[in-house]
């Protein structure tokens, strides 16, 4: 979604969006990772839980990427939430490169936002 | 003004996955992992001033590069409103406005350029996203008596809408 480019209500936005279909989306998608426009991808939001992950590993994420909350659950399980920005953000830095793949893979297993995972990190799309 | 509340974080996905994990369900520590996304429309860009000072959340706002303004797309505040020589005055002015700025626009002024001249009250829309943390620190502010008029309206909307649809988070931390 593009907000400032449109003076559309929401839903025609939405409608259109709908219309044009995933080939369109991916076109969005990828305008958005090349312009560097990541702040639309701020509104789309993952919360997970990170399991069997030691503090000291979760502490080089929240420090390093300001817009990562975490929050302990118990023993090594951990609460996580990121945007989708902070997640390309994480897939471009060595510091976050570790925690993106395996985020990415999660989402990949789950079949979420399967589009988004082949355009910003070349996951391919499962045919089933 | 009207705003939507376009997403928000299910309490009761996030309230299973704790369950799963033995982990009692603590609204205060969800708050930095319940989102909610607000579409808002027709509010002023004097709103949207204050509104971004609330700086952990992501906004996407209207732009007046690409789009045209109308004079139609103003807000007019009531104390202007109800003062008749006051409204004059600000009526005959947004037109005088106006009428420059299509003049401008139609002479081969940029509308990045042309916006310039336009007032605050213009009317803006926006998508913002943003944790429960945050919107209660931005309800907490901008509900109090000493915000003005139209932020109030605006912080109350959104404290009513994300109240309808995570209850359990408000109606323990924010009733006071």
């Amino acid at each position: 979604m593009r907000r400032c480019y449109s003076t559309r209500a929401i839903e025609d936005i939405e409608s259109e969006l709908e219309l044009k279909g995933p080939e369109y989306w991916k076109y969005l998608l990828s305008k958005a990772l090349q312009d560097k426009s990541l702040d639309v991808l701020e509104h789309f939001v993952l919360t997970l839980i990170l399991e069997e992950t030691e503090e000291a590993d979760v502490c080089v994420l929240t420090m390093n990427f300001p817009y990562l909350r975490a929050t302990h659950l118990s023993g090594n399980d951990w609460l996580l939430t990121l945007n989708a920005r902070t997640l390309v953000e994480l897939w471009r830095d060595p510091r976050g490169m570790s925690a993106a793949k395996m985020i990415v893979s999660e989402l990949d297993s789950k079949n979420t936002c399967p589009i988004f995972n082949e355009v910003a990190f070349g996951v391919k799309i499962n045919a089933n | 003004m009207r705003i939507k509340l376009l997403y928000h974080t299910d309490l009761d996905v996030l309230k299973g996955v704790l369950f799963q994990k033995n982990i009692p369900f603590d609204p205060e520590a969800v708050l930095d992992h319940v989102v909610y996304m607000f579409e808002i429309e027709d509010c002023s860009r004097v709103t949207t001033h204050q509104l971004v000072r609330h700086r952990a959340v992501s906004y996407d706002q209207e732009s007046q590069r690409f789009s045209a303004a109308t004079r139609e797309g103003v807000v007019t505040p009531p104390s202007i409103q109800s003062n008749e020589t006051a409204f004059r005055a600000y009526d005959d002015t947004l037109k005088a406005i106006y009428m420059t700025y299509e003049k401008m626009v139609a002479a081969g002024v940029p509308k990045e350029d042309a916006r310039y001249i336009l007032p605050s009250a213009i009317k803006t829309k926006l998508v913002m996203t943003l944790s429960a943390r945050s919107l209660m620190h931005l309800v907490w502010q901008r509900t109090a008596l000493q915000a003005q008029w139209e932020i109030r309206e605006l912080a109350t909307t959104m404290h009513k809408l994300a109240q309808e649809a995570t209850p359990e988070l408000w109606a323990r931390i924010i009733e006071r």
